[in-house]
């Protein structure tokens, strides 16, 4: 099966794309890697009358610091760059852990690293990441560029709150506080795998030793990164003991996620269970790099 | 739109569409290295170098590469120079069918180019986007690593095959290799040195008894790890296999599949399809003669009953056929497909074996024409029973009795090539199918009726195939293609998608199983009935002969007075079951290795010394193969086991896997890991040889003015080195060495007949067909040379070294003598031409053995390591014998752990893509060890024995094993998913 035809522009630069998109809106697709929408097209499930290839704007790939000591990243880095990015290594060190545990060479070649965050792939790790981070993301188009928020930017299954004449141009991550950790887990049918259920967890420590920051985010539990506030929320001011993330991660199964998805891999009681597991094995590897052993 | 690409470091300026792929552009202008896989870029068989990048070229369009660089194989050899990266796999054994390899090479490259001292894990993950169904990548990991040195300007580090001293006593061991049996013939030289590859190769340093063929001393060419004859063009990326010949007018065939699991078609209205210009056939129930037949790729007469015709008026599982058109590109003929208007009544469905056969449910084979079937209103095809002494007697006077049901579920075989075949009339007018298939032979003959048309008008050749795995010992789609070129007078290539290859060609049988064992106080086993259902799916192509192998394999390990087997074969509305590696072996070896460690726990004994103490043993009798052959033939008296290195496996096998940490309590609950649990487990294989009575095979082999040979076999490769390993005993027998004979094989016009490549038999059977007549030429060719040197008496002639030596010193070359025969005096073509059958299928046995790890809360389960020692007789040739070990357990890791068919409640299956079917790739591998324990074979060439099949046994029950040891947990269900470890867990608590 190959893509049905459609009207293929290459735009110079960011300008021209979002001329582009202000002229076709619905009517185009924009295209970053590829790893995900080609093979859409290749089954016709995709099937955009305009195709509008972002891959020869070079100024959309980049990896700068950000004025608050975090890091700015270009839509159209590819993954190998943020992966072997020495400034990502050492100012978002959550990323630079997450970039090897995506795919193989050939999606980590071209994949971007925009795309990723703009798919909204429920079982992928770096929106994820980018609400555990409390990122944010940079949207332009022809109207002018506008920030949005992580937690307000993934809407569900495969959407955001790009507006149809809208391209994501940066992603932005903030520094890590003093006294932070962060964990990822996953467990999948195979070691290395997409994940059943993966999650990430930040926290922080205040001088006497008690939580002054939690972020937990999972997913492939829902339609996209779904976090779990009531669990970070029961954290702060308490103690990492065993007994607070055990009873954290108990309250992101039945008050966060109470009804995870069920589908081929998982049913949601499985899903359920392994809230509750991977949860607590996150925060305690977190608080345990935080400074504060669980 | 024109661009212009730089290809192989020349500007290529191409014409192409805008949703063009690079692949498909790539390969129209000639690049047939690049090859599909799927429409994802998931196995990376399309994979190539943009700017020096891997990436995936079926997920990249055209357009997008213009202006970049893009690095092919093409253009990685200068002339007839290779590179180091191509000839290091070449020479380690990387290659098997070699469809993939152009890309692994540029993986190697890419990493090398930024890397050139990679770590282990550097260089898996570098080829973690390739997929490989064949080498289990243990062998493509050497080859970076030898070639990372050879850039470096080093010398590698070759792994030669490491010699093991025996660890089982040679005197009064338990596999009757007493005394006489080793009796002067512990000769401390190794026969067999190898070459480098496989990581461990055990060589016997004495042989077991049995007649002993005088050149066994003094072989050059067998035993030694010969490079592959077909390695060149396939570290090449040479157009080799069927979609790499292109035909002018050639059509794109396309297939209309069943959306639903079960319904009638009431009608087809093709018209608005055949409307669609550059539409050239549209065929269905309609329009194509209904014969009946059954596909699977089998010996005259095809087992009853023959359950299919071309197109029916009814569809039996989702992903059957309803139609099939031929259009001038593929774009047309998906329109045209979309345009084909079906009016379905759709009919209630079954997919459990057991609730399809117990007369209440829907019935799949209600066509008024259906014959020979066991009882099809109870969607029964067949009812297999056999028996030796009496269950109930033995039951009787057991002490203790002891039942256990299994469930085994459905995998795909996905050969990275899925089926393809082209079809033209050639300028005989003649129809020609070039098709990726395992049974040229028996697709042709069963192909002609079909068509209407005698086999002498039909020619079938299989070029290089990219993987089979029995999924291609089907005559699947010939039918279609020969019909399409008949009905549009052009030529038409058929390829299926990778969603057809899973859900419309065929796949492993599920089964359930039941055993119910009688055992002695002492340990004996006295009684052992085993009842099997059998899914077949929608037909029943190998639905008899692959339960009848599970009952052969169930009921053949264990030496027992009484058995029984019992089995129902049932139709249900799942993609068909088919051939796969292993055939019927994998399940049956998982219930029984299960079970007899179910029962050793009941016992309180130890499970390898309960197993050995029941095992059959040099000397015992096959009891129930007599019962249980396949097709028509009347095997006789039951055969005896001759040769067992069993012992000698597990003993190795344990070495290998370190076994005795396995009673180690702090190993097993590792105290500063609190949720993990570490296991150690084992099984027992034992296979066949071939199918005794009816496998047959056939080789004519002739000589050329310059001393070399044609060989001329019908034996199918896949991949798995048999071209290699039948040149290797042809050029032993005649004294040459491996480059002067020249192999082709597979081509139903040009080479003697082959049962095909299946059921572990090329190197026995056509190895000894290749034997047997290289043996008939060499008498020719000595009694020319004692012609030549005027010799009363050419008896002790010897060809060694391309010549023949008379006793008496004086020597003819080969080429003398060819020259002399067909020029000069007294012409003739010195040629034989020779077939073979064996009574015998002597089982290649082996201890399996796996070390994993399990997290209590999660459930996941993470395989460490594999070991296999395996007695598959004396290896022609140890790197492809230790390749097809390494590749065939990981194709079981994938069916014991994470590969399974997932369907929804109407029958559509939910995973049929790479991604989510889960294959393990290179950097998701447990460590692999084999070792190769050598017995000399006396009914086989060389002291061989099969090795292909056995791999796929032991993986599951060992597992299962393991994670017994680790846990207490007894797992009767397959695949070993986080989710059912862990409601295993729960229950067990």
């Amino acid at each position: 099966m190959k893509p049905p035809s459609f009207k293929y522009h290459a735009p110079r630069s960011v300008e021209e794309a979002a001329g582009l998109l202000a002229e076709h809106g619905y009517d185009a697709k924009l295209l970053a890697g590829g790893q995900s929408l080609i093979p859409t097209m290749n089954f016709r499930l995709a099937q955009p009358a305009v195709l509008i290839d972002l891959n020869r704007i070079p100024e959309l790939a980049y990896i700068h610091p950000a004025g608050d000591g975090g890091v700015r990243i270009g839509a159209m880095s590819r993954h190998v760059q943020v992966e072997k990015s020495d400034l990502i290594a050492q100012a978002a060190p959550l990323i630079h852990e997450t970039m090897p545990l995506i795919a193989h060479p050939q999606i980590r070649n071209r994949g971007t690293f925009g795309g990723s965050i703009a798919h909204a792939d429920p079982a992928s790790e770096l929106p994820a990441a980018l609400l555990t981070l409390g990122g944010r993301v940079q949207a332009r188009g022809a109207k002018g560029a506008r920030w949005i928020e992580a937690d307000e930017f993934f809407l569900g299954l495969f959407t955001t709150a790009l507006q149809p004449d809208e391209l994501l141009a940066e992603v932005r991550f903030p520094a890590l506080p003093a006294r932070a950790g962060f964990a990822a887990r996953e467990v999948a049918r195979r070691h290395g795998d997409y994940a059943l259920v993966g999650v990430m967890a930040l926290v922080g420590l205040d001088a006497g030793g008690a939580c002054n920051l939690a972020r937990l985010t999972y997913f492939s539990v829902g339609d996209g990164p779904t976090p779990a506030p009531q669990a970070a929320a029961a954290l702060i001011g308490q103690r990492p003991t065993s007994e607070a993330l055990a009873a954290a991660a108990e309250l992101a199964a039945s008050a966060d996620i109470p009804e995870p998805v069920a589908d081929i891999h998982a049913t949601a009681a499985f899903r359920r269970h392994l809230i509750k597991a991977l949860g607590k094995q996150a925060l305690q590897q977190a608080f345990i790099r935080a400074g504060g052993a669980a | 739109m024109q661009i212009t690409i730089n290809i192989n470091g020349i500007d290529k300026t191409i014409t192409c569409q805008p949703h063009e792929s690079l692949m498909r552009v790539l390969r129209r202008e000639g690049y047939f290295s690049v090859r599909y896989g799927s429409e994802t870029g998931e196995t990376g068989a399309g994979a190539i170098l943009l700017d020096g990048r891997l990436v995936a070229s079926d997920v990249l369009l055209a357009a997008q590469a213009a202006g970049h660089r893009i690095e092919t194989v093409e253009g990685l050899s200068e002339g007839v120079k290779l590179h180091p990266i191509q000839e290091a796999f070449m020479r380690t054994g990387a290659i098997q069918s070699g469809y993939a390899t152009p890309a692994m090479v540029l993986a190697a490259k890419a990493l090398l180019a930024m890397n050139p001292n990679p770590t282990e894990a550097e260089v898996r993950d570098a080829i973690s986007g390739i997929l490989d169904r064949e080498t289990g990548y243990a062998k493509p990991v050497q080859a970076v690593f030898e070639a990372a040195a050879i850039l470096r300007g080093e010398e590698p580090t070759r792994i030669e095959p490491k010699v093991m001293t025996p660890i089982t006593l040679p005197l009064g061991g338990d596999e009757g290799w007493g005394e006489s049996d080793w009796g002067g013939r512990s000769d401390p030289t190794p026969e067999f040195p190898g070459g480098g590859g496989g990581d461990v190769l055990t060589l016997r340093k004495a042989l077991p008894k049995f007649v002993v063929a005088p050149e066994a001393q003094q072989l050059q060419v067998v035993g030694k790890s010969e490079i592959k004859v077909d390695a060149l063009k396939l570290a090449k990326g040479n157009p080799a296999f069927v979609d790499d010949f292109e035909m002018r007018g050639m059509l794109h065939a396309k297939l209309l599949t069943s959306p639903h699991a079960h319904a009638r078609i009431l009608d087809i209205d093709d018209s608005a399809a055949r409307a669609l210009p550059g539409v050239h056939a549209v065929i269905h129930y309609k329009n194509i003669e209904r014969v009946r037949y059954a596909s699977g790729g089998q010996s005259y007469p095809n087992p009853k009953p023959w359950d299919q015709v071309s197109f029916d008026n009814k569809v039996r599982h989702v992903g059957d056929r309803v139609a099939a058109v031929a259009a001038e590109t593929p774009e047309i003929a998906a329109e045209a497909i979309k345009r084909i208007a079906v009016t379905y009544e759709v009919l209630p469905a079954v997919f459990d074996e057991n609730e399809a056969i117990t007369g209440h449910a829907p019935v799949i084979h209600d066509e008024p024409d259906m014959a020979d079937a066991y009882d099809a209103q109870r969607n029964i095809s067949h009812f297999i029973h056999a028996a030796v002494g009496d269950v109930e007697t033995g039951f009787a006077q057991a002490d203790r009795i002891f039942e256990h049901t299994y469930r085994v579920h459905q995998v795909q075989q996905v050969p990275i090539e899925p089926h393809i075949c082209i079809g033209y009339w050639d300028a005989d007018e003649r129809l020609v199918l070039r098709s990726s298939t395992q049974v040229p032979f028996h697709a042709r003959r069963m192909v002609a009726p079909l068509l209407g048309l005698p086999v002498k008008r039909i020619r079938v050749i299989k070029p290089r195939i990219g993987g089979g795995f029995g999924a291609k010992q089907e005559m699947l789609i010939e039918d279609i293609v020969g019909h399409l070129v008949i009905a549009s007078g052009k030529p038409v290539k058929l390829e299926l998608n990778r969603e057809e290859e899973f859900i419309s060609s065929r796949t492993r049988h599920p089964q359930t199983i039941t055993y119910k064992t009688g055992v002695n106080r002492d340990g004996r086993l006295v009684a052992m009935k085993m009842r099997v259902i059998g899914n077949t799916g929608a037909y029943a192509t190998h639905g008899l002969t692959v339960q009848t192998v599970t009952g052969m394999r169930g009921l053949s390990t264990y030496n027992c007075p009484n058995k029984e087997f019992e089995c129902w074969v049932a139709y249900t509305n799942i993609p068909v079951p088919g051939a796969y590696r292993g055939y019927g072996a994998p399940q049956a070896l998982f219930a029984l290795e299960s079970h007899m460690e179910e029962i050793a726990a009941a016992l309180g004994r130890d499970a390898v010394e309960f197993k050995r103490q029941n095992w059959v043993k040099v000397g015992d009798p096959l009891d129930i193969a007599p019962q249980l052959g396949e097709g028509e033939a009347e095997v006789g008296a039951a055969p005896t086991v001759l040769t067992s290195g069993l012992s000698e496996c597990i003993a190795q096998g344990m070495q290998a896997i370190d076994w005795q940490r396995r009673y180690d309590p702090d190993w097993i609950a590792p105290p500063d890991r609190l949720h993990i649990r570490r296991g150690i487990g084992m099984a027992v294989c034992m296979h066949g040889s071939a199918i005794p009575g009816l496998d047959m095979g056939a080789a004519s082999i002739k000589i050329n003015d310059d001393g070399s040979f044609n060989l001329l076999v019908g034996a199918t490769d896949l991949g798995t080195g048999s071209d290699t390993v039948l040149s290797q005993i042809a050029a032993e027998v005649l004294g040459v060495p491996l480059e002067d004979i020249v192999i082709y094989s597979s081509d139903t016009d040009f080479t003697p007949f082959d049962t095909g490549a299946y059921a572990s038999s090329t190197t026995y059977i056509s190895g000894t067909a290749v034997k047997k007549a290289a043996e008939e030429l060499r008498q020719q060719i000595k009694q020319r040379a004692g012609l030549m040197l005027g010799l009363s008496d050419w008896a002790d002639v010897v060809l060694r070294d391309r010549q023949a030596q008379a006793p008496d010193g004086r020597a003819v070359t080969l080429a003398a003598i060819a020259l002399h025969s067909l020029h000069q005096d007294h012409q003739r073509q010195l040629m034989a031409t020779a077939s073979y059958v064996s009574p015998d299928s002597p089982p290649p046995f082996a201890g399996q053995f796996a070390e994993i790890e399990m997290d209590i809360q999660t459930g996941q389960v993470t395989v460490k390591k594999l070991a296999m020692a395996v007695d598959c007789g004396v290896a022609i040739n140890p790197i492809t014998a230790s390749g097809q070990v390494e590749g065939g357990m990981t194709q079981a890791l994938g069916y014991a752990h994470c590969e399974e068919m997932v369907y929804d409640e109407s029958g559509r299956m939910l995973n049929a893509q790479i991604g989510p079917y889960k294959i393990y790739r290179a950097d998701e591998m447990p460590e692999l060890d084999v070792t190769l324990v050598q017995t000399l074979e006396p009914t086989g060439p060389f002291g061989a024995k099969a090795v292909a099949e056995i791999p796929k046994d032991g993986v599951a029950p060992a597992i299962a094993s393991a994670i017994y040891n680790a846990s207490g947990l007894r797992l009767r269900q397959i695949p070993f998913t986080p989710e059912r470890v862990w409601r295993a867990l729960h229950e067990m608590r």
